[in-house]
This record gives structure tokens, C-alpha cells and sequence, in this order.
């Protein structure tokens, strides 16, 4: 790996970590706020939604989750956290090696003497770095959030871990298949579009799966891998999906890594 | 004339990728219609859920067993597409210029700024309206399956008419973001943080109502498919208020655009 370029990827990077975090922070505490008053009402919606017939339940995966409890609650608010995350990532994954092709740096960078898979192997590095760091805020975040909104009522440390986990292979998941996409077309002129379309993409589908109930385009989308009504339904990851999406973060990579090392790089002359 | 045709030569792949995600979208949830169709036991099930849950989501407004409540519920995804779509376009049309680095061939045509601004915008524009045609139509093929009454179509031309002026109100702020920003990769970007703002306080202002105040804040709920399905018309202050949103940020847009440094 190469220090240099890992520190500066890793310097570029860190005031946008910062504004994610931020973003992040505020979506968490403006829901979590509501928690209070919010879980009076659910509890009492609750008991009638126990007379349902299963099956009919099922259909709406959401009506099976207890909105009053506290983890209920903060899995609902953490699907909007996820589409930060899902944003986030699929930015970071579009512009890793692109964006020296569209500021026409490409060429400086890949004549300074450092193989391709050293340049690909130390950007990759830097942006999980990025990645993770902002996953720690996050984490701590969610755990301030919820002790100082959760009005004394308990809540499973374990299944919270499971959630707050979930995050790390739901990012690598946008940020590995936008690489892989960015090494496909000819050129990103243009980053937001395509994160956009990906991570909004993904979030439509499972917003579809949620009212409607069916399942079948939906296992497509990482927001049903790791659906945290599921997991705190559950208590534990839905092992076959989560393994599908493990399997795709290695394609994409194993792509990107065969593909980077003889790609055509668009230039200025 | 030529900037605008370049423009719209520019703007149509960006147009038919967005159009062929909508088609999908339309078409994905006019085949989970079947679920609900005149089942009233989904009914049950949705009276169930939490008020505020169902505020979220924006479902308890709606008969879900009848078409066009169905399609207020889908409505939320339209304008939220037309949202990004729109201020994606805005926003590139006159950031592109600079990223290209072809700003600089641009501006010195023999024509003033604010015409280049012009021709951007009403490219935009045609790709706007051309948008909400195609949502238009593909909801209107695909809903004829269920052999819809008058009612629904009149209802369907009301939510279109509100995703196009979403489209207006955010077509002019990704115009003014263009404009303004010194950055021409900030502008995306900021794009894209107000639009998952607006929209996170129009789902939050749904759930208490304590935040209703929030109503005015956000343009989703400006227009919102809940209100105008039951009152069958877009309140005059919102219509005034976005109204004043397109001006102020058109106005600021070509001001600053007038006199400021190009990054070349």
C-alpha cells in the first residue's frame, strides 16, 4: 500500500465524513425525539393487530414490529439511516478511481511509480477507512440517542449490536457495486446521478416490499438483506441473504481488480 | 436555439434512464395492486397500524382497495422522483458546463449570460414536462386493467399536475444551485441533501402534529396526494408559496450568474 496516496485519499475525504456524520446525527435524535409520545400510541394500536390472522400479518412486514418498543421504533428510523449510508457509500465507490478521469489527473497518478492494484488497493483502503469512521460516529450516536430518549423502558443490547452491525456489509455492498459499475461504463462524468439512481434505486424496491408485502424482485436490494424490522423481529440476520450479498461485495471487487489493472483510462490528449 | 437543442441532445439519455426506472416503478406497483383489489381484509389489517406509522407513509388517507387510493400512496415515489430528477437536471445543465471544462467556449458565444441560463432551464423544462407525460401515460395504460372510472382518471391528472409543479419548485432550486455554486461538484450534492431533507421532515411532519408547522417548510407536502384526495384542489397558499420559492431562486440564479468567476 501506498501512504501517500492513502493519506491523501483519506484527507480528501474527511470533511465529507464529517457532514454525513451530521446528517446522520440529526435524522437519529429528530426521530428518535418523537419516540416518547410516539410509543403511548403504538402500544395501544398493538394489542389489536395480536388478533390478526398470520398470514394476512406477514403481508405487511411492518405490522408485525412493535412500534412501541424501543428497538421497534429505532429500526424503523434506521431504514432512512440507511439510505444516508447507501448514499454515502455508493459516492464514495462511483468517484474512488473516476474522478481522477473526469479532473483529468488519471495520467499523473498512474505514472508516478506505483503499480495500478497498488493505486486500486491503497484508494480502496482509504475510502472504507472513511467508510468506518463514519459507522463509529454512528454508532455512538445511536446509542446516545437512544438512552436519552428511551424513557426507561429496556431494550436488547444484543439485537441493537445486530442492527447497528448490519451497517458495515450494507455499505460495502453500495460501495463495491458502484465501483464495479464505475470500471463498467466508458466514463462518470458525474457522480450524484449515478449514486442516486443506485442507492435510491434500492431503497424503492424495499419501500415496495414493505407496503405491498411480496417478495421476490425485492431480495435485489441490500435494504431487504438486512431488513432491520427482520432483525429485531428475528434476532438474528437472515444468514442466506446476508451470505448472497457477501457474494456480490467479492464479485464486484474481484471485478474491479481484474478490470482496473487493464483498463483503457480516458485521458485529456 | 442551438445552445437549447444542444441542450436537449445533452439531457436525453439522462431522460430516458429516468423514464424507464419510472415505467418500472409504475409497473411494479400496478401488478401489486392485484393484492389489494377489492379485498376489504387488507383493509383490517391496515387499520391496525399505528395512526402516525400510517402518517409516515402516507397511507391512512387513502382507500387502498380502490384504485386511486392505491395510486395517492404511489404518488409520494412520483414526486420524489420528480423531485430528483428535476433538480438533477437544473443543477447539471449548468454545472456540466464547467466540469467539461467547456465553460469557457460557451461564454464567450455572442449571447448574454442570462440567454445561456435561459435555453439550460427551458432544455430542463421540456425534460420535465416530458417526464410527467410519460408517468402520465404509463400509469394510465397499465391502471386500465382495472378498468378505472372517470373518477380515477381525474384524479391521476391532479397528481400529475402536482408532480410537475414539484418538478418546477425543484428544477429552479437545482438551477440556482448551479448558478451560485463556486464548486460545480458541490452543486449535486447540495441537490441531493435538500431533497432527502424535504423529504425526511415531510415524513416526520406526517407523524405528530406537533411538527405540522413543518408543512410549510417542505415542498412534498405542499402538494401532497392525502390533502388534494379529499379536498380535490391545491390550497392557494401553497400554489402561492411555491410560486415565490420558483421566482426568488430564478431571480438569485440569474443575478449571480450574471457577474460571477467561472473555476476553468
Amino acid at each position: 500500500m501506498s501512504t501517500n496516496i492513502y493519506r491523501y485519499e483519506v484527507r480528501v475525504r474527511w470533511k465529507s465524513v464529517l457532514i454525513w456524520t451530521f446528517a446522520l446525527a440529526s435524522l437519529l435524535f429528530i426521530f428518535m425525539a418523537l419516540f416518547p409520545s410516539f410509543s403511548a400510541e403504538a402500544a395501544a394500536m398493538n394489542e389489536m393487530v395480536a388478533n390478526f390472522p398470520p398470514a394476512l400479518k406477514s403481508a405487511f412486514g411492518i405490522s408485525n414490529l412493535d412500534l412501541s418498543s424501543v428497538l421497534g421504533y429505532f429500526s424503523f428510523c434506521m431504514v432512512f439511516c440507511q439510505l444516508c449510508f447507501a448514499i454515502q457509500a455508493s459516492n464514495y465507490g462511483f468517484g474512488l478511481v473516476s474522478v481522477e478521469e473526469n479532473e483529468m489527473t488519471a495520467d499523473f497518478l498512474l505514472t508516478k511509480p506505483v503499480s495500478r492494484s497498488n493505486v486500486l488497493r491503497s484508494k480502496i483502503l482509504a475510502a472504507l477507512t472513511s467508510l468506518l469512521a463514519t459507522d463509529v460516529l454512528f454508532w455512538l450516536m445511536s446509542y446516545a440517542s437512544i438512552v436519552l430518549f428511551r424513557e426507561g423502558k429496556p431494550y436488547e443490547l444484543k439485537i441493537l449490536l445486530l442492527l447497528l452491525g448490519s451497517v458495515v456489509v450494507f455499505q460495502l455492498f453500495f460501495f463495491f457495486v458502484a465501483l464495479a459499475i464505475s470500471q463498467l461504463v466508458r466514463r462518470v462524468r458525474s457522480v450524484t446521478p449515478y449514486s442516486l439512481g443506485l442507492a435510491f434505486g434500492a431503497y424503492v424496491l424495499n419501500a415496495f416490499a414493505g407496503i405491498f408485502g411480496d417478495v421476490k424482485l425485492e431480495y435485489l436490494t441490500p435494504f431487504k438483506h438486512f431488513d432491520t424490522a427482520a432483525i429485531v423481529l428475528d434476532g438474528h440476520y437472515n444468514l442466506p441473504l446476508v451470505l448472497l450479498e457477501v457474494g456480490v461485495i467479492i464479485l464486484a471487487l474481484g471485478f474491479t481488480w481484474l478490470r482496473y489493472a487493464r483498463r483503457d483510462i480516458p485521458t485529456s490528449v | 436555439m442551438n445552445i437549447f437543442w444542444h441542450e436537449i441532445k445533452a439531457n436525453r439519455k439522462s431522460l430516458l434512464v429516468w423514464s424507464a426506472v419510472m415505467v418500472l416503478l409504475v409497473l411494479t406497483a400496478v401488478a401489486k395492486f392485484s393484492a389489494f383489489h377489492n379485498n376489504p381484509e387488507s383493509l383490517a389489517i391496515l387499520d391496525s397500524i399505528p395512526k402516525s406509522v400510517l402518517d409516515g407513509m402516507n397511507m391512512r388517507a387513502f382507500n387502498l382497495v380502490k384504485l386511486d387510493g392505491f395510486f395517492g400512496v404511489v404518488f409520494s415515489y412520483f414526486s420524489l422522483m420528480g423531485a430528483m430528477a428535476a433538480a438533477m437536471w437544473g443543477s447539471e445543465s449548468i454545472a456540466r458546463e464547467e466540469r467539461d471544462k467547456t465553460v469557457e467556449f460557451s461564454l464567450v458565444l455572442p449571447i448574454t449570460r442570462s440567454k445561456l441560463v435561459t435555453a439550460k432551464l427551458l432544455a430542463a423544462l421540456v425534460n420535465c414536462v416530458l417526464f410527467v407525460l410519460i408517468t402520465w401515460g404509463a400509469s394510465a395504460l397499465s391502471a386500465r386493467a382495472y378498468q378505472p372510472d372517470a373518477g380515477f382518471y381525474k384524479f391521476l391528472g391532479q397528481e400529475m399536475a402536482a408532480m410537475f409543479l414539484i418538478e418546477l419548485v425543484f428544477l429552479a432550486m437545482g438551477v440556482l444551485l448551479g448558478c451560485v455554486l463556486k464548486k460545480y461538484k458541490l452543486a449535486g450534492s447540495m441537490a441531493i441533501s435538500i431533497i432527502l431533507t424535504a423529504y425526511v421532515l415531510f415524513v416526520v411532519s406526517r407523524m405528530h402534529e406537533k411538527l405540522d408547522v413543518l408543512r410549510f417548510v417542505t415542498p412534498f407536502r405542499y402538494f401532497d396526494a392525502a390533502d388534494f384526495y379529499k379536498t380535490g384542489r391545491f390550497e392557494p397558499v401553497y400554489l402561492a408559496l411555491s410560486a415565490g420559492i420558483i421566482v426568488v431562486c430564478l431571480a438569485a440564479a440569474y443575478l449571480v450568474y450574471a457577474r460571477r468567476d467561472m473555476m476553468i
